[in-house]
């Protein structure tokens, strides 16, 4: 095993680029006018099944990746809602293009300084797996030809992509996979860099400055899943990787340099395979070795019925077992391909006798199909036509393991590895949505956002946040919240201590800042710029308006009594403090100072401007010492 | 330059390589990128170099490699195969971006490889036109194409039709011809060039209720949105009752005749059908052409009918309720009985008997020369007009007695 530190990117030829998909916060869905809502599967109010058959492009050809997809006979459970219409049931043509859609990807093009096509051009890409109930995912080329900076260099933008956004697979059934139309349809846009990214540490940064871009219009989604990063990997003698669903920015150098080692490995496994004269042999029933076995995994396939499929690996011996990333295997990777055609999993020479399989009973299975010292055997147990597709699967895969690294998409698993999920797929799952005519968009129209990069300069400049602070803000969902408060007068560091930290604490003290509207925070703000309202007051007014979100501000701060007390007030309050502490007062003078400072404001029960609370409580004890 | 042609397209900064689409216009060039995406080039800004002439058989991509080799089996019934054109048997026509239809029968067999083994198949091409170009003599065309069928031995037929007038079709077939099998009208309200067309499900459904007892003609389309049952609709009680839906189909003034479960192919009835055999083959062809559908609503001018019986055999008047018109009509609806031309009153509440006895307006029609339409749907109503006219010794009897299951005797709630 290598170590992945050590590698020599440069050396290797990494080349790799990244796809971000992100959900754009619009009004209604890029194809009709239901609202961009995710719900929870609970909430549907109806159920239906389909089933999707593949079909060729304009071109003639039909995708490899959908053809493998549809192999496997499946159908399809979906959940509608009141919030869904017929169109996400593909039961009615997709209405026109959403112009706040295509608004938002064109300010993204800007962002990323790309060229806008003259027309665009709605695509048909197929996608069988029962994730878009029409058997295709509608897509069109927005723009092309951008870059972005990073501290490596310029990184090239390829294309960007609009496009809507699949259903939710909510679990798989008995006979196959149930999906949710709530995602269906939403707004998003794929932007797909060049292959110009050289490190791992290059691509997480270019992912980071393409998120920053993107946030900076306003419109796009927020929270887990509204984001997902595609990486391309690739080698010099490697091949081209796709790795799917990646969530979090922060994997993202991890994946590379993992993939980086997966492809080393395998390319020193192919020269190893090679040395050794290796071969593939075809596949066998050898269900008569395991009879009478005890292995719980083989014992239970051949009891309802099934059959043990195995497969000879001349010149295997040892390598199925190699490890090529942190905790997988070659033979993991044969397995992945075994478990895409419905088997549960393989067993191979290399990790037996284990799992109740027998000493003697791999000397049978090796005799069984003539292997020899220098050879590995592949099994599957399942039903006859599974194990059958499954072993197949399996020794395709073992061929390319004589080639090297065989192109494919792959899934991104949590740990920084991934597994195999299709084919690549090509140009051939193309073809164009007859029902949405062509669009002329005028990028002449559109307005640049300012970066959240130079908001936050903005606002230590302009507002005198401190960095932290207008990073928080900047970065933040209610920045335009903020700024409306600076507006009205409110102090820049109140205001944004009032949207940022006073939100996170009432959040973990469990309050449901969830119900906080805009126009809560608006009315707090009105109430402290015309100092109705003390600042301290403000964590209990958020408080009790996240708890009745129905009162206005204004009712709210009047229904808690936190009115901001007057001068008067604050004197007769602060008077009563120091006289019941006349002694500590008189022993300590202005020592006693925060402690009654606590008591007097416990008092005012935060209805009082702390300024004005100390101000007064300082010229009582100086009366008195 | 040409479609099929690999081309580069410089325009400004950018460049553009990839294969040159007949979908081009006059303004655009439409490109497909490598990454198969199109995109679209103004023409005027673009300079073009052509690298590589006819990369591309664009005409004939959607063409079938080969014959699909179809075997004979002695154990399967024979069951003819008609195509009219349709959704059901359609592709994308690339140059106008439309759907057309296309394929030939055979060619469904190919589409639709789940067909296979079900039967032993004939396939015949009656016409290759959208259902709204429909005409009277492509029914009389197409009646005559079954009729040959069945004499050539069919146990069955399915016809492919485009939905938007497949029931006027159905009730048409169903009026001419005496049949002693089943003979099925399907087609698909999702393109059959898209993964989730409805044509695959409602094909197969078509095919097995076509093998079945049931020798009445028949519309086999989905029973609701799920890929799971196909509703058996009686010709002449059947009406498109949505634009898109895949469920759009419904027998009005009851529930289907039948249903056919996709998974398990069982096949089942609600009510007393016709049985295979009964019947003796007969066609009796003859239409009158010059029959038309008046609708009426407020404010529509008499003279609208006077326009559509204008010395025709017959018209049916698309009433309200129970069957009425203005009665500023009734003068212009008498004088056109009196020229000759049979009148029949049906109800824009399509479900529900005409009962021209309740009110004053209604006594009044009847008195003009109104014939009563009963429970019948006036698309159907219009149909069974032109061939009563041509086959029936006493055409305003004929009207008003069911002859192919299009009047309902009682009428029972079912819902």
């Amino acid at each position: 095993m290598t170590d992945a530190d050590a590698f020599d990117y440069e050396e290797l030829g990494l080349v790799a680029g990244l796809e971000i998909h992100q959900q754009l916060d619009t009004e209604t869905k890029l194809f009709c006018a239901c609202p961009t809502e995710i719900r929870e599967p609970e909430e549907s109010t109806r159920r239906f099944t389909r089933y999707l058959h593949p079909t060729k492009s304009e071109l003639g050809e039909i995708d490899e990746a959908a053809l493998e997809e549809s192999q496997v006979e499946r159908e399809f459970e979906y959940l509608a809602y009141d919030t869904t219409c017929l169109v996400e049931e593909d039961d009615e043509p997709p209405h026109r293009v959403d112009e706040e859609a295509l608004a938002t990807s064109l300010e993204i093009a800007q962002l990323l300084d790309m060229q806008v096509v003259d027309q665009v051009n709605v695509m048909r890409k197929i996608v069988v797996d029962g994730s878009n109930t029409t058997g295709f995912q509608r897509s069109m080329m927005v723009a092309n030809d951008g870059r972005i900076e990073t501290s490596e260099g310029p990184v090239g933008i390829e294309d960007m992509l609009l496009e809507e956004e699949s259903c939710q697979r909510v679990e798989e059934t008995d006979s196959g996979v149930r999906f949710s139309l709530d995602r269906l349809g939403i707004p998003l846009v794929e932007i797909g860099t060049k292959p110009d990214i050289r490190s791992p540490e290059q691509a997480k940064e270019a992912a980071k400055r393409i998120g920053m871009l993107l946030r900076s219009t306003g419109h796009v989604k927020r929270g887990l899943g509204t984001i997902r990063q595609d990486v391309n990997v690739s080698i010099a003698d490697g091949a081209r990787i796709e790795m799917k669903g990646v969530q979090s920015l922060d994997d993202i150098d991890d994946l590379v340099r993992n993939e980086v080692r997966r492809q080393v490995e395998l390319v020193d496994i192919a020269d190893e395979l090679a040395e050794r004269d290796a071969a593939v042999g075809e596949p066998q029933d050898v269900t008569d070795v395991f009879e009478d076995t005890d292995s719980g995994v083989i014992g239970g396939a051949l009891s309802s019925g099934g059959v043990v499929q195995a497969v000879l690996l001349e010149g295997f011996d040892g390598l199925v077992g190699r490890e090529i990333q942190p905790d997988r295997r070659l033979g993991t990777e044969f397995s992945d391909h075994a478990k895409r055609h419905g088997a549960g999993g393989i067993f191979h020479t290399d990790e037996l006798p284990a799992y109740g399989v027998t000493e003697a009973e791999v000397d049978s299975l090796r005799e069984a199909v003539g292997a020899g010292p220098a050879d590995a055997v592949a099994i599957v147990a399942d039903d006859p036509e599974t194990a059958e597709l499954a072993i197949e699967a399996v020794a395709e895969r073992a061929e390319t393991a004589m080639d090297g690294v065989p192109e494919e998409t792959r899934d991104a698993n949590e740990d920084g590895t991934s597994r195999y999920l299709r084919p690549l797929p090509g140009a051939a799952r193309m073809y164009p949505e007859t029902d949405v005519p062509p669009v002329e968009p005028d990028p002449e129209e559109v307005e640049t956002p300012e970066l959240l990069t130079e908001k936050v300069e903005r606002y230590v400049e302009e507002h005198g946040l401190g960095e932290g602070v207008a990073e928080q803000v900047a970065y933040g969902r209610r920045w335009e919240l903020f700024e409306a408060a600076v507006e009205t007068g409110v102090d820049a560091n109140l205001a944004a201590r009032t949207v940022e930290s006073d939100v996170t604490e009432l959040r973990r003290d469990d309050v449901p800042v969830e119900n906080l509207t805009d126009d809560h925070f608006l009315g707090v703000f009105d109430l402290l710029a015309d100092d109705e309202v003390a600042k301290e007051g403000v964590p209990d007014l958020l408080t009790a308006l996240a708890e009745n979100p129905e009162l206005s501000a204004a009712e709210a701060a009047q229904q808690e009594d936190l009115g901001s007390a007057a001068e008067d007030e604050v004197r007769e309050a602060v008077v009563e403090v120091v006289e019941r502490n006349a002694d500590q007062v008189e022993d300590e003078g202005m020592q006693a100072f925060s402690g009654l400072m606590g008591e007097c404001m416990g008092a005012l029960r935060g209805q009082a401007d702390g300024d004005l609370v100390s101000e007064v409580l300082r010229e009582e004890i100086q009366k008195r010492a | 330059m040409n479609p099929g042609d690999r081309v580069r397209v410089e325009r400004a900064d950018q460049t553009y390589e990839g294969v040159l689409l007949p979908s081009t216009t006059a303004e655009n060039l439409v490109v497909k990128l490598e990454s198969g995406y199109n995109v679209g080039v103004d023409r005027d800004a673009a300079s073009v170099e052509v690298l590589e002439a006819d990369t591309y058989d664009v005409e004939g991509a959607q063409d079938a490699e080969g014959e699909s080799a179809i075997e004979f089996d002695d154990d399967l019934p024979t069951i003819s195969l008609i195509s009219t054109g349709g959704t059901i048997a359609s592709t994308v026509d690339y140059r106008t971006g439309a759907v057309t239809a296309q394929f030939d029968a055979e060619d469904v067999l190919r589409a639709v490889p789940d067909l296979a083994g079900r039967a032993n198949y004939r396939g015949r091409v009656v016409a290759n036109i959208l259902s709204e170009n429909m005409t009277p003599e492509v029914w009389q065309e197409l009646a005559r194409a079954v009729r040959d069928e069945i004499e050539a031995g069919a146990d069955g037929v399915v016809v492919m039709h485009g939905t938007d007038t497949m029931q006027f079709t159905a009730s048409a077939l169903a009026f001419m011809l005496d049949t002693p099998v089943p003979i099925v009208f399907t087609g698909s309200q999702r393109s059959a060039d898209r993964p989730s067309s409805d044509n695959v499900m409602n094909a197969v459904c078509a095919v097995e209720a076509a093998k079945s007892d049931c020798a009445e003609v028949l519309v086999c389309m989905h029973a609701d949105e799920a890929d799971e049952r196909c509703a058996l609709h009686r010709g002449t009680r059947v009406r498109k009752n949505h634009t898109s839906r895949r469920d759009a189909f419904e027998t009005v003034g009851t529930k289907p005749l039948g249903e056919v479960d996709y998974e398990s192919e069982e096949i089942t009835f609600r009510r007393e059908y016709a049985e295979r055999g009964e019947a003796d083959l007969a066609l009796h062809d003859g239409l009158a052409t010059d029959v038309s559908l008046v609708k009426f609503t407020p404010g529509t001018d008499p003279a609208m009918l006077e326009t559509a019986a204008n010395g025709a055999a017959g018209v049916v008047i698309e009433g309200t309720g129970l069957g009425h018109v203005n009665t500023d009509w009734i003068d212009t609806v008498e004088a056109v009985t009196d020229a000759g031309t049979t009148v029949v009153m049906t109800s824009q509440c399509l479900a529900g008997r005409v009962c021209d006895r309740v009110y004053d307006t209604g006594r009044d029609l009847l008195d003009a020369g109104v014939i009563e339409g009963e429970d019948m749907l006036p698309g159907t109503a219009k149909v069974k007009l032109m061939w009563v006219l041509e086959n029936a010794e006493d055409p305003a009897r004929a009207m008003r007695e069911p002859l192919a299951g299009e009047i309902q005797a009682q009428s029972r709630p079912w819902t």
